[in-house]
Formats: structure tokens, C-alpha cells, sequence
């Protein structure tokens, strides 16, 4: 008795010292041995009534067999306090009714053996009437009074047991996260707790409208445990706990094993464990409700930017266009040839854009979609940034390139792939150099690699930014929406990556930010 | 010659709609951000401002609103057809009409020469309009319509001379609610539908084709008709 407590009190110390313990296996113990105790109560009750109607016995034969030598030179009444000794000490072991029984062995004992006539069941004098019949009726009383008292101490100690597994097993299920993990370990825990072989967890599944979906299984294949059960089955019937949430059913817990059916405290400690794994249920239901939500939120929030983005993107050239031709066909004036001239260059300059855009949003799409497939071959650097150079030029008509290039340089590329890497290197450059027009493209060959570097003497690049700004869609501001040159840095990304090669940033010395690509060099080194 | 400043952060476009306005004998001053904007307003003290709504750091709206604390110079809004929050809020604060990118520059001079001559007609403040057999006498306050009086309610006055008040003007639906109605009424665009095809139905020579007070669907209305341009006495005096 003394060490069962201790195992159940041992652990307490180390639980609800802090959360050490929460969601780790430290808690077992705990757990464990209160519900072992649970099941033991019946069992250990059984053996100590039997234990103390031996003692009963045992105790009333040694006091006769002690006291028959000497039963002239000793007391009766003595005598009687010594059998009552022997009812006190029985009914402190197996409660009334081994008490009950061991005070009417004592009452005949004593009669029989130390009340003279000895030997016989005759009493001789009237008053050992009074004693032999009071002592019986203090035995009985005194009985009923211990036996109540501990049957008191072991319900409570019960009850206690029932809380605490209760307990146990209500803090593994607050302290886990949702998921499938958690509820495996939680089936688990049951299973172990109230000693069954296999389990399954079914929640009410949303697509199926009424429907059960098996969530885990433990100790069986998964589907070898089904929700239904057919009362006909020759099989035992499993122990079926419907969980819900008020008049909403959210799943059931089917436990099978060949264990006796639960008592009414094991069927008590289920069911109310039952009731709040189908809260746990419904919570993370709900949880799982407001991340769909959240997400399709962001995804839609983001779609709507971009929409905007492409929109202002494509319209702004348009918008220039539209301005230059309606001043060009407006017939209230005469044009001067200069003005003219500068009119259809602007429109020649923004379809360019427009028509450049459009490649982009067709190449991150095909990034996107994850369909590039690199044609590389022998490439002539050189005669790509000449191409790039001349495209960038009809965009941005006041931007200066300056090209400082090694000669014959050849890369293994895709020679499409490589001239939009360059062209948007190219475009970004004279974006974020606005009023200092001056570009440079620098190629080298060094150890078998190529490489192009695109320097810009604009403002530069945070190194916090460095990373970030190859993400398609960086820049994307939700208030002043526009793909910029972020789309244009991350179809270069895309395409370097297609390419095996590497893109990184670093600063232009004196200023500004010089985009570098890598790729492999192709033909005899230089 | 009368100086135009024009506000948008794409270069492309600034130098379309410079270039347009100056072969037409404008003035024109140019800002690619808000607070040049701002800066440039006061500097120059331009006859006109075409301003973008989207523009980086102090955005268009905000400029509109920090306009209106010291000018009365007309505002030309420029914005794209999914703005037309922005664009709302804009003309709330005290812009004068809007153009929907991409526009003609034909478009463009319209709307100018509208908002120019609104100035002008301010500063001689003519009272009255005739279009369609219809006249309209803000000064000796009547109304004639197929020769006979409209009866006008002391509300549908009030509207009209707001109206009438900003000629070419467009007017969102909270401004006229708050300026005829009183403040706490600005979301009551209901009202503002009854009466004003109340009005309509006095004023109109055709009440199903309105010709003086013209709807902007989604935004308030607009007075369409210019005032008679004759009145000497008043303009000298």
C-alpha cells in the first residue's frame, strides 16, 4: 500500500515543478501508475478480505492456544480485550464483514474456551452474560467503524486514481499540436492506459457528408478496423466511443483488445476523455478551416497586386503610345519635323518595351511552370551582348553602354537564354541609374568559366536585398503596384539556374551595383 | 501662355504629354514624384495641374489634399480603370475632373480647355444658362422650361445652384451630399439619386437625355453646360 503511494506521489514533484515535463514522455510514469493502480484496486481488495479472515483465524487460535495454559490465572476480561484485538486488527485489513466475522469466532472462542464451565457452550455465571455480549456488540461496532473508514480511504483513493489518469491523459492532448502524429500517440496512450490491443481514430470526413474517415490506426493494419460493427459479428465486440460536440457528431474511437469489459470508473474516465478529444477534434477542425482561409487570403491578395502590377506594366507604355499617336493625328496643328521625329521614336521606344515585357511575363511563366529546357552550345559572347545591347538601346534611348569585352570569348549556353539574361541585366541597369546614364558590360574568361558583368553606377543594392531581389515579384509594392525590373531579375535567375551557371550582385567600387553571371566557357581558353 | 504642370513617375509618358502640350502653345513643368510635385506647385505656380494618382512616396491623392490647403488651381487626375477608389477619393479632396489612362492627347486638351474656361467663368461669375429651350437664371432665381416657370423646392434650388456653381466640375456623390445636405449625410447616395432626377425632370429639356446635369456612373455628376458668356457689366465691375 505504503509503495504504491510512493510510486503515485514519487513523479508529482518532477510534473508540477514546471513545464519540463508537458508533452514529453516524463509524464509516464504519472500516468502509468495511476492507472495501474485503477486496475489493481479490485483484484488487491479481493486478496486482502481473504488475508484477513486468515489473520481471523490465525489470531483467535494463537490467543486460545496462548491463553488455555493460564485461562484460570487470567482475567476474563482480559481475555476479551485480547480477542478485540484481534477484530480490530482484522477489520483494519479486510473491512467489515472479515471484522464482523472475527469478532463472532472471538465471542464463541471465548466462550467456549475461557468462560467456565470451560469446554462447553454453557455459561455459568450471569454477569459473564453481560461480558461476553458486550464484548460482541463493541467487536461488531468497532468493525463496521474501521471497515467503513477504509472502505472510505480506498474510494477516494479511487477517485483519485480516476482524475489522475484522466488527467494524464487530457494534458497529452491539450500540450500536442494538431495532426496525425498527435493523434497516433493520443490512440496510443488509451490503448495503454486501459490495456487493449489495437484502435482506430475516425473523424467525420468533410468531402463525405455524414461520412467517417479513419484518421490513425494503432496496433493493426490501417482499415482492419472499421466503424461499423455487426452485433451478429461471432467475433467480441469492440469498445465503440462516438465523439461530439454538442448534437455534432466529429468522429468515433473504436478500441478492441480481449480485456474485460470496462468497469463503471474505466468507463467513466473514457468517456469523459472521450468528450474532450472530440473538442481537440473540433479545434483543430476549425484551426485547420482558418488556414485555408488565411492562405487562399495571402494567394488572393497576391494575385490582385500582381494583376495590378502587369496591368500598370503593360498600360504605361500603351498610355505613351496613345499619347504620341492622337498628338500626331490631331489635324489642329502643324507639326514640326523635329517634334515629329521625336513622336514616332517614343512610340518605336515604348512598343519596344511593351513588346519586351510581354517576353518577360511569357518567360516566367515557363520558369514558373518549370518546362525550360537549356539548348547550350558554343556561343559567342560577344556578338549576344551586341544583340542585348542594341535591343536595351531602342528601350532606353539616352542610356550609354560601354562595352569592355575580351575578344573571341565563347560560353557553353543557350544563346536565347543568355540574351535575356543580358537584356534584363541590361534594362535594370539603365532603370536604376535614371539620371547617371552610363552603363558597363564587361566579359572575362578565368579557370573555365565565363564571366559577364553588367555595371550600373546608380544607387546600389542593401546586402540585406541581395538575396531577396532575384524572387520574382520582389519589389511588388501593394500600394503602388509594378513588376519593375524584379520579374526581370528572376527570369535572369531562371535562366542562369537552366544554365548551370551562377548570377550574384556586388558593389560597383565608387558606387552603384554590378550584376555578375557565370557560365561555363566553351572552346580552347584564351 | 498658360503653364501646365503635369505629375507622373513614368518618364515615357511625361515626355508624350510635354511634348503634346507644347506643340499647343502651353507652358509646361514637369514632376516625376510627390513632394517634387509639391515643390514644383509652388515654385512655378502653374495654371493647371495634371496630376497621376500612383506615384512614389506621396502618392497623387495626398498631393491633391495638401494642394487644396493653399490653391484653388484647377486638378486633372490621371488614373487606370482598376483605381476607381483613388480616383473618388481624389476628386472628394478637391480635384476637378479625371482622365482614364490610356488617353488621346485629343482628350486631354478637352479636358483642359474645360477646366480652363471654368476658371475664367469663376472669376466673372455668369449666373445664367440657356441650352435646348431652357434657361437657367441663377441671379434672379428661375428656371424656364418650354416657355412656362419650374417650381423648383428649396432643396432642389439649393442642388442646382451647386450645381451651377461648377460648371464642368465633376462632383462626387459625398461632396454634394455634404455641401446640400449638411455633414452626416454623405453616404446617403440614394437622396441624391431622387433628387437629382427630380431636378432633372424640371430642368431638362429631355429628362431621359440629360444635357445639364450629366452622370459619371460610380463617381457624382457633373453640370454640363457652359455659362452665357455675356455679361460685361459684371465682368468689368
Amino acid at each position: 500500500m505504503g509503495s504504491v503511494k510512493e510510486r503515485v506521489r514519487a513523479p508529482r514533484g518532477l510534473v508540477g515543478g514546471g513545464k519540463l515535463a508537458f508533452g514529453t514522455m516524463n509524464a509516464n510514469p504519472e500516468r502509468v501508475s495511476a492507472a495501474s493502480m485503477l486496475r489493481l484496486m479490485r483484484p488487491r481488495r479481493a486478496r486482502r478480505e481473504a488475508l484477513a479472515y486468515v489473520v481471523s483465524v490465525a489470531g483467535t487460535a494463537a490467543l486460545v492456544s496462548g491463553f488455555l495454559p493460564f485461562r484460570d490465572d487470567v482475567e476474563p476480561l482480559t481475555k476479551a480485550f485480547g480477542f478485540l484485538l484481534v477484530v480490530v486488527v482484522t477489520a483494519a485489513i479486510g473491512g467489515i464483514w472479515p471484522g464482523v466475522f472475527a469478532s463472532v469466532l472471538g465471542f464463541v472462542a471465548f466462550n467456549f474456551f475461557f468462560l467456565p464451565p470451560y469446554d462447553t457452550f454453557a455459561i455459568g455465571k450471569p454477569e459473564y452474560v453481560v461480558v461476553l455480549f458486550v464484548n460482541l456488540g463493541l467487536s461488531v461496532l468497532i468493525s463496521v467503524l474501521i471497515g467503513r473508514a477504509s472502505e472510505r480511504a480506498s474510494a477516494a483513493e479511487a477517485h483519485e486514481a480516476e482524475l489522475r489518469t484522466l488527467q494524464g491523459l487530457s494534458r497529452e492532448l491539450v500540450v500536442r499540436g494538431p495532426g496525425t502524429d498527435t493523434y497516433r500517440e493520443i490512440v496510443a496512450l488509451v490503448l495503454d492506459t486501459f490495456g487493449y490491443e489495437s484502435g482506430a481514430l475516425f473523424v467525420r470526413d468533410a468531402a463525405n457528408v455524414g461520412g467517417l474517415r479513419e484518421e490513425v490506426s494503432v496496433g493493426c493494419d490501417p482499415g482492419a478496423i472499421v466503424p461499423e460493427w455487426d452485433p451478429r459479428s461471432p467475433e467480441r465486440a469492440p469498445e465503440r466511443l462516438p465523439l461530439s460536440v454538442g448534437s455534432n457528431n466529429v468522429g468515433l474511437l473504436v478500441l478492441k483488445g480481449s480485456r474485460a469489459a470496462l468497469t463503471d470508473a474505466e468507463s467513466r474516465i473514457l468517456r469523459a476523455f472521450g468528450d474532450q478529444l472530440a473538442l481537440v477534434l473540433e479545434r483543430d477542425r476549425l484551426l485547420r478551416v482558418a488556414t485555408d482561409a488565411e492562405v487562399y487570403r495571402q494567394t488572393e491578395r497576391l494575385r490582385q497586386t500582381l494583376l495590378a502590377a502587369v496591368s500598370h506594366d503593360l498600360r504605361s507604355p500603351l498610355a505613351a503610345i496613345k499619347a504620341s499617336v492622337t498628338d500626331l493625328l490631331a489635324d489642329d496643328l502643324e507639326h514640326k519635323p523635329a517634334d515629329r521625329r521625336e513622336a514616332l521614336e517614343a512610340i518605336d521606344a515604348e512598343s519596344e518595351r511593351l513588346n519586351a515585357l510581354i517576353a518577360n511575363l511569357l518567360d516566367m511563366s515557363r520558369i514558373e511552370a518549370g518546362v525550360l529546357q537549356a539548348h547550350t552550345e558554343a556561343v559567342d559572347v560577344g556578338d549576344v551582348i551586341a544583340t542585348s545591347v542594341y535591343n536595351v538601346g531602342r528601350v532606353w534611348p539616352h542610356v550609354r553602354v560601354h562595352e569592355r569585352l575580351q575578344d573571341g570569348l565563347l560560353a557553353r549556353a543557350d544563346p536565347v537564354f543568355l540574351d535575356r539574361i543580358i537584356t534584363n541585366l541590361l534594362d535594370n541597369a539603365a532603370r536604376s541609374s535614371k539620371g547617371a546614364s552610363e552603363v558597363e558590360v564587361a566579359t572575362r574568361r578565368n579557370d573555365g568559366v565565363v564571366t559577364i558583368r553588367v555595371i550600373d553606377h546608380g544607387k546600389g543594392i542593401a546586402p540585406e536585398a541581395r538575396e531577396l531581389m532575384f524572387q520574382p515579384f520582389y519589389e511588388l509594392d501593394r500600394r503602388n503596384p509594378r513588376l519593375g525590373s524584379g520579374l526581370g531579375l528572376a527570369i535572369a535567375k531562371g535562366f542562369v539556374a537552366a544554365m548551370d551557371g551562377e548570377i550574384w550582385v556586388e558593389d560597383t567600387p565608387g558606387g552603384g551595383a554590378t550584376f555578375a553571371v557565370a557560365v561555363p566557357a566553351a572552346g580552347a581558353s584564351a | 501662355m498658360s503653364r501646365i504642370l503635369v505629375v507622373d513617375d513614368e518618364p515615357q509618358i511625361l515626355m508624350a504629354v510635354r511634348r503634346a502640350l507644347a506643340a499647343r502653345g502651353y507652358d509646361v513643368v514637369t514632376a516625376a514624384d510627390g513632394e517634387d510635385a509639391l515643390a514644383e506647385a509652388e515654385a512655378s505656380v502653374p495654371d493647371l495641374v495634371v496630376l497621376d494618382l500612383h506615384l512614389p512616396g506621396i502618392d497623387g491623392m495626398e498631393v491633391c489634399r495638401r494642394l487644396r490647403t493653399w490653391t484653388r488651381v484647377p486638378i486633372l487626375i490621371l488614373s487606370v480603370r482598376e483605381d476607381e477608389a483613388g480616383k473618388v477619393t481624389a476628386l472628394d479632396l478637391g480635384a476637378d475632373d479625371y482622365l482614364t489612362k490610356p488617353f488621346g492627347v485629343d482628350e486631354l486638351m478637352a479636358r483642359i480647355r474645360a477646366l480652363q474656361r471654368r476658371t475664367l467663368s469663376r472669376s466673372e461669375m455668369s449666373p445664367k444658362f440657356e441650352t435646348g429651350g431652357v434657361t437657367v437664371d441663377l441671379e434672379s432665381k428661375r428656371v424656364v422650361r418650354q416657355g412656362r416657370n419650374a417650381h423648383l423646392t428649396r432643396t432642389e434650388w439649393a442642388l442646382l445652384e451647386v450645381f451651377a456653381e461648377h460648371p464642368g466640375k465633376l462632383l462626387t456623390h459625398r461632396w454634394l451630399l455634404a455641401r446640400v445636405w449638411g455633414a452626416g449625410y454623405e453616404n446617403d447616395v440614394e437622396v441624391l439619386r431622387v433628387f437629382v432626377s427630380q431636378l432633372r425632370r424640371k430642368v431638362e429639356p429631355d429628362p431621359g437625355k440629360p444635357v445639364f446635369i450629366v452622370t459619371d456612373p460610380g463617381v457624382g455628376y457633373r453640370w454640363a453646360v457652359e455659362p452665357v458668356a455675356d455679361t460685361p457689366a459684371r465682368s468689368t465691375g
